[in-house]
């Protein structure tokens, strides 16, 4: 009742101020706009954006948006922000209307949106948000039931994988490819698990190794191997969009990702169970407890949520806040969940029974969570430091010595500033004096004349004029060449302060001028002293064009009274001097005395008045014609806050001397703790901060906000009854959620992930998307036996390698068979196994490995940029971090700019999470084969190891086919070889090489290295 | 991977492929569809390529095509109407042009004194003065111009046309981007993000080096060519042995196709490259006589040599050059002058070959700039109004379309969108932007997200 009487009264107000009849104002302009305008998407029977326009009710109740008028305040409303399309909702969209027509509206909302005859209606509060009720059939959508143990089997039937895999090929009457030979098998479990070709030693003792235990024992092996890591820890970054660069619009420098990669890889290595390496990423920095090298790998773990791709140039900081939040919401669903969570962002997912207040919820924590240290043009990313406890206490204790030094300067710039501002405003009471003094400095202006134009070619009776070089004390350097070249001068010598001081003998008593003769290609002002006394600070300020005895001037500097006798005149500089040529000492008559310009600083000294103020009454003055404006006129300009009596830091000296000492020195002693900051290593992490929900962003934006929801889980997985977070964040919470044996998402997703890199296909075969538009499972029960595996090993992904090419399964040939191939031409049911080819990583360091390049020392960094410096400009890479034999994994991943070697094969787009590497044939590949330094290298280097090898040309072949492929060259490759050599070798040493460094490319590039069987 | 009918065809330039024929008359698997097979469009398209002439940093359309007396009159002035929420920085009063404006040609286009070229071909452009984007940053706006989203990855608009469309042109990319920026979002602004990487954009050289040094990435190596043809020849009768071995397979057989386009394309791009055999006239007309032209010009001859070799989809940028936040006068001059002569010559030039009536030449920027000035002597970034011009395939010539308001500060009727821009360009290519989707993470994606319009109102 009261919020209906205080729209009543709202019109009352408005509409008494107005002239004309409201009423008539709304028929004549505002009704016939609404109606040519607006009601032929927004009227009864057609509702764009859920709104209607045609009655105040429904303008108030609003639309999608939310309420389309708030009335009396047309800066809030979304209707005049639409009809002005000054934001991203714009209406008429193809229109905008005639400024009039929107001025009309304004004018009318901020009258009160007088609708004549139109029910009082109160304004509306947020509408709850809704609750979707989920269908039986999202209920009962596969992926989200629970995983289901296999039922229980004889125990003698050899591996489960290979009873599941055979029971659907039975069904559909496939054919079974052969097993794969032993030498094509080893090729493809090292590449499968380290990303590396075997050793030709490696194949030959495996071939020799008859045991029953053979395979066993190899697989160990490879997973014990520390390539291990490099080639699964790739993967798994290919999922977390890994890049040492920010990509989008800004392309900074990741400086300290390398460390979450690394993190990636050692936790590959080490077989952390996959929960705790979920949690880590999620919500490392809170989990408690833990030796300190294990607290920093958690917090170096939470990398995984900051490293995605930002707009950090983006205007408006809220939608930058909320587009990041929604990067990491997106990546977080794809890469434990398979769910495809970002769809829900601006209405509920189409697909999925992921809700707007699920995406909101989930949101809220992240909102609640540090990522970014600034949401400012140019943004920061949030980084922590880590390292030893003893680290980071110092790294404590200097931010606390900083903060200190930091907050005395502003102290004493707060006490500078007060006194400052008492000062000018008792300034401001002597404004006539000011005035007066500056029209008689501006009356006397111009500048010092010269008494002669050249004071050495036209003496002055009585005058002295000496040489530069002829100083009796000093440091600067005497020179009589180049810059002194005829005339002789002095410059820097190196040493600062430069010094030069003339011991002079005054004739008479009697005012003289003092002269110099410089050259200057810049200005450097120097200071003046005669008798011990400063003159000027300011002396021989000015430019000449050169420094060159060209540039070489005489300037008039100053007027003083001299007696008779000894007087010294001294220059010097904290930096270089002018070239200075000559000095003179001139009489002046009394007359020219008079004449000379007055000087602003010492009528401010004479007088007691600011000289920086006056400065500013000087330049007022210049437009006064001499005539000292009105006492009225004059107060006015004292009184102007951005008059001659402004704020200005150059105050401080003038009024407070002694505290603008201080903080001079306050602020030499804060650069110099801050050029003491401890060097601690950094990671990009998160942490929590004031924990807060979010209101459902109607149609995903900021500026149309609907209910407030509370941080929980998406409801069709968690449930309804689920309670709130009530502390903190909540990424602990949803960490701990997701890492569930419960979830029924998080162990499929990854079970799909490691079966995916050893078949080529998952079982689903759209591995980041679990949902209704991913593909369903082709082996449902094989898909949840391995997910059980998973987690009854205590999350271990070596157990599941393990499982899986233990199979007989995984040991079968790639063997082609037509009628196959017809039934099943996907190769769903795993009728042969997948011949695929070698990835970018494995392409590159299986070159580099066979010509004996490759350099296996892991970790670090190659990127020379500084942290958070832009690693490209428009032009070009500032860095060349590819030229080296390192792993693949290694090299920087340049978002925007991705290494050339990568980009030609099938490197996925490290702004995206990937689970599945994609396989194009395109010739760019072709040319890297054939032109790339990577292959020109390896070739290389592949032909001068050959030629070193003892025996013919034939041996030599051989040899290169037993290093290339393990395998033992047959007689007619051996003779095709020796032909090519002979049609491309005449003989010559250089060409030698060169025909031995051709079949060595030819052997790399060819179709039996680059494909795994 | 490529379909038999093309390695049938490729068989034709005889590199001893009779064995591999029978093998595959034995027994061939239903090779996957070339994915970049000539592809029928949805309706009988108006142009068969695209040439998008990029002026990266943002022209103001104020001092350029979009004649505002009014701004001139209220110079200094302040806005009289609210500026928008968000900007990039604060701007001041009205800064009126520092250039007259003329009528041109029978349409009577206004065109500033500083294009003084494009003014005599006025007749041949189609104008769009209400041009309006989302993103008041370079990089955002880059990102949206060329994929429609100023927010996420999404595949390039030129990655989008040969994923409809295929390619004409088996020895060359379907798309070429000549001197792109490696900034403002670099590679994204050509990538095919998730649509298969055959359709991402080439990279001639990029906006730090001269289009003289342009070059497709490994195209050249150290290899003589002699030795390298045997090199390839070893290679294929080594690859067709094993894949003899193995049974068919489209992934090997694409390979090996591969090298050989590799080889053929070794050759053909330098050769469409290759401005020398270009006669003196030509090379006047686009500007390569003038020091001060002939690097964008090179990009303009090489767009059209490129265009005639059944390039879709060419992309010439005029480098983050037109960013005047100050120095608005020489700036805005220099730049001008830089691209009149080279842009009026590929038009004229298109034209006099017949190739303008089917090709689509799409020029612009980012955004606009303010009518408001920033400083004494600059404007700063302006998606809220702007202009473009289109020529050749399917569009009217000689008209203006869309309107700003008195000063140029917003666009006020017949708007057009990014997203209404690539609809009405897909439009003309023969593509329903609707239809032109892509399966990926869960859902159909387009060029176009969930908006734009087809500008009829433009079409021929």
């Amino acid at each position: 009742m009261l919020r209906f009487l205080t729209t009543v009264c709202l019109f009352a107000v408005a509409t008494a101020g107005r002239a004309a009849s409201p009423d008539a104002d709304f028929e004549k302009t505002i009704r016939p706009l609404l109606a040519e305008k607006c009601w032929g998407c927004h009227n009864d029977k057609k509702q764009r954006g859920d709104l209607r326009l045609d009655s105040l009710a429904a303008m108030l109740a609003g639309g999608e948006s939310g309420p389309a008028i708030v009335p009396g305040k047309p800066e809030q409303s979304l209707l005049i922000t639409a009809i002005r399309h000054s934001e991203q909702l714009k209406m008429p969209p193809k229109e905008k209307l005639p400024v009039a027509e929107v001025a009309a509206l304004t004018a009318w909302v901020k009258a009160g949106a007088v609708w004549p005859n139109a029910k009082p209606v109160a304004p509306p509060e947020a509408k709850p948000a809704a609750v979707r009720v989920f269908t039986p059939e999202e209920k009962a959508f596969w992926a989200f039931q629970p995983v289901t143990a296999a039922p229980p089997t004889d125990a003698k039937s050899a591996n489960r994988i290979d009873s599941f895999l055979t029971a659907k090929r039975l069904d559909a009457g496939l054919p079974v490819a052969p097993p794969a030979d032993k030498r094509t098998l080893i090729r493809r479990l090292t590449f499968d698990l380290t990303g590396l070709p075997p050793t030709p030693e490696e194949v030959e003792s495996f071939e020799k190794d008859t045991s029953p235990g053979a395979w066993g024992t190899l697989i160990d092996r490879l997973l014990a191997s520390s390539a291990y890591g490099e080639k699964w820890g790739r993967r798994w970054l290919d999922v977390a969009r890994y890049a040492d660069s920010n990509g989008m619009d800004e392309n900074l420098a990741h400086g300290n990702a390398w460390r979450y990669r690394d993190y990636v890889i050692r936790s590959f290595n080490a077989d952390k169970p996959f929960d705790r390496f979920i949690k880590e990423q999620i919500a490392g920095d809170l989990l408690p407890g833990g030796t300190p090298a294990e607290r920093a790998d958690a917090l170096t773990g939470t990398g995984f949520l900051v490293v995605g791709p930002k707009m950090l140039a983006e205007d408006d900081p809220m939608k930058m806040r909320m587009d990041i939040i929604d990067e990491q919401l997106d990546t977080l669903g794809q890469a434990f969940l398979g769910l495809t969570i970002g769809c829900a962002r601006c209405h509920d997912h189409k697909f999925d029974p992921i809700t707007q207040v699920d995406y909101y919820s989930l949101a809220g924590m992240f909102y609640s969570t540090k990522s970014m240290q600034s949401y400012g043009v140019v943004a920061r990313w949030h980084e922590r430091p880590i390292g030893t406890a003893d680290g980071v206490a110092k790294l404590a204790e200097y931010e606390k010595t900083r903060t200190a030094a930091n907050d005395s300067v502003k102290k004493l710039e707060k006490q500078l500033r007060d006194a400052v501002k008492v000062r000018l405003e008792a300034e401001r009471k002597r404004a006539t004096e000011y005035g007066d003094a500056a029209r008689e400095i501006a009356r006397r202006g111009g500048s010092l004349k010269l008494v002669v134009a050249d004071p050495a070619k036209d003496p002055v009776p009585g005058g002295i004029v000496v040489e530069a070089e002829n100083y009796t004390r000093g440091n600067a350097q005497k020179l009589n060449d180049g810059y002194g070249a005829g005339i002789g001068v002095i410059i820097n010598g190196g040493k600062l302060p430069n010094v030069a001081e003339y011991d002079l003998e005054v004739p008479a008593e009697g005012t003289y001028q003092i002269a110099l003769r410089y050259a200057a290609e810049s200005a450097r002002p120097t200071v003046l002293s005669v008798g011990g006394k400063v003159l000027r600070k300011d002396a021989a300020g000015e430019v000449t064009g050169s420094w060159n005895p060209n540039g070489q001037r005489w300037f008039a500097e100053g007027v003083v009274k001299l007696s008779r006798g000894k007087t010294a005149i001294r220059l010097e500089r904290t930096e270089p001097i002018p070239h200075f040529d000559k000095l003179a000492l001139l009489p002046v008559s009394p007359d020219f005395a008079v004449a000379v310009p007055l000087r602003l600083d010492e009528v401010a000294a004479e007088k007691k008045l600011l000289p920086t103020a006056l400065r500013a009454w000087v330049k007022l003055a210049g437009k006064w014609n001499d005539k000292l404006p009105a006492v009225p006129d004059l107060q006015t300009l004292a009184d102007d806050t951005k008059g001659p009596f402004k704020m200005s830091p150059a105050l401080d000296e003038e009024v407070e001397p002694t505290t603008a000492n201080e903080l001079r020195k306050a602020k030499e002693k804060l650069a110099a703790i801050e050029r003491t900051k401890p060097v601690v290593d950094e990671v990009m992490a998160v942490e929590d901060e004031k924990s807060e929900n979010l209101r459902v962003h109607l149609r995903g934006s900021h500026l149309t906000l609907g209910a407030e929801v509370p941080r929980r889980f998406p409801t069709i997985l968690a449930g309804e009854k689920q309670s709130p977070v009530a502390e903190g964040s909540g990424r602990l919470e949803l960490a701990e959620w997701v890492a569930s044996k419960d979830n029924p998402l998080t162990a499929r997703v990854m079970a799909n992930r490691v079966w995916l890199g050893h078949f080529g296909t998952g079982l689903v075969r759209s591995p980041d998307n679990f949902g209704r538009l991913g593909e369903r499972p082709t082996h449902p029960e094989l898909l949840d036996y391995l997910a059980a595996e998973l987690v009854k090993s205590g999350w271990s992904v070596k157990h599941l390698h393990r499982l899986i090419v233990s199979s007989a399964s995984y040991r079968m040939g790639t063997r082609y068979d037509a009628g196959a191939f017809e039934a099943d031409p996907d190769n769903r049911r795993y009728w042969h196994f997948n011949r695929r080819r070698l990835d970018a990583e494995e392409l590159r360091d299986g070159m580099l490995a066979v010509a004996g390049l490759l350099d296996r020392t892991p970790g670090g960094t190659r990127l020379t940029t500084k942290n958070r410096a832009y690693v490209n400009s428009t032009g070009g890479r500032g860095f060349d971090a590819y030229s080296v034999p390192r792993r693949t994994v290694y090299l920087p991943v340049i978002r925007s700019g991705v290494y050339e070697v990568l980009q030609a094969n099938d490197f996925p787009d490290p702004s995206t999470p990937a689970g599945m590497r994609q396989q194009t044939t395109i010739p760019a590949q072709a040319l890297f084969q054939l032109n790339s330094k990577v292959a020109d290298e390896s070739s290389e280097a592949f032909a001068k190891a050959l030629l070193e090898v003892k025996g013919d040309d034939a041996a030599r072949v051989r040899e290169a086919y037993r290093r290339t492929y393990a395998r033992a060259a047959t007689d007619a490759e051996v003779s095709r070889a020796m032909t090519y050599l002979a049609d491309s070798d005449a003989g010559a040493e250089a060409k030698k090489l060169k025909a031995w460094q051709g079949f060595c490319r030819v052997l790399l590039a060819s179709a039996e290295f680059a494909f795994v069987e | 991977m490529l379909s038999r009918r093309h390695m049938l065809q490729s068989a034709a330039t005889g590199f001893g492929w009779l064995a591999l024929q029978d093998l595959l008359a034995a027994a061939e698997p239903k090779a996957k569809p070339d994915p970049l097979a000539p592809k029928k469009p949805h309706f009988e398209p108006k142009a068969k390529r695209v040439i998008f002439l990029f002026m990266h940093g943002g022209p103001s359309h104020v001092d350029t095509f979009d004649y505002k007396p009014k701004l001139t009159a209220d110079d200094g002035k302040p806005l009289p109407f609210p500026k928008p929420r968000v900007v990039s920085s604060a701007t001041g009063n009205l800064l009126a042009s520092p250039w007259k404006f003329k009528p041109y040609g029978q349409s009577g286009a206004t065109v500033s004194e500083i294009f003084p070229k494009i003014a005599t071909v006025v007749d041949d452009l189609c104008f769009i003065k209400s041009m309006h984007g989302s993103n008041s940053r370079h990089g955002g706006a880059l990102l949206e111009m060329h994929t429609g989203s100023d927010t996420f990855i999404r595949p390039s608009m030129g990655s989008w046309v040969n994923y409809g469309l295929g390619s004409e042109n088996r020895d060359l990319p379907g798309f070429v981007t000549i001197c792109p920026s490696l900034s403002h979002g670099g590679v994204n602004n050509y990538s095919s993000a998730f649509l298969p990487a055959v359709y991402q954009g080439t990279p001639l050289g990029n906006a730090g080096v001269s289009s003289e040094k342009a070059s497709v990435p490994f195209i050249a190596g150290t290899t003589p060519r002699d030795q390298q043809r045997r090199e390839i020849d070893l290679l294929g009768e080594m690859d067709r042995e094993r894949l003899a071995k193995l049974g068919p397979d489209p992934a090997l057989e694409g390979r090996i196709e591969s090298f050989e386009m590799a080889f053929r394309m070794q050759s053909a791009a330098p050769e469409v490259q290759d401005l020398s055999k270009e006669t003196k006239e030509t090379k006047a007309l686009y500007g390569l006589d003038n020091p001060a032209t002939a690097n964008f010009g090179r990009q303009c001859l090489m767009a059209r040599r490129f265009a005639e070799a059944g390039v879709r989809f060419v992309q010439c940028s005029h480098s983050y050059k037109w960013d005047q936040h100050g120095d608005l006068k020489k700036g805005h001059a220099r730049n001008a002058l830089e691209v009149d002569q080279p842009i009026t010559g590929l038009l004229t030039d298109l034209k006099r070959r017949g190739l303008l009536k089917d090709t689509l030449v799409v020029w612009g920027g980012e955004f606009g700039r303010t009518p408001t000035a920033q400083g004494k002597d600059g404007r700063d970034h302006h998606p809220h109004a702007f202009t473009y011009f289109l020529a050749g395939g399917g569009v009217k010539p000689g008209m203006s379309y869309g309107t700003t308001d008195d000063y140029g500060f917003y666009a006020e009727t017949d708007k057009v969108h990014f997203h209404d821009l690539h609809a009405t360009m897909l439009h003309l290519l023969g593509l329903d932007h609707k239809k032109l989707t892509y399966r990926h993470a869960g859902r159909d994606f387009r060029l176009t997200d969930v908006h734009g319009d087809v500008v009829t109102g433009i079409l021929a």
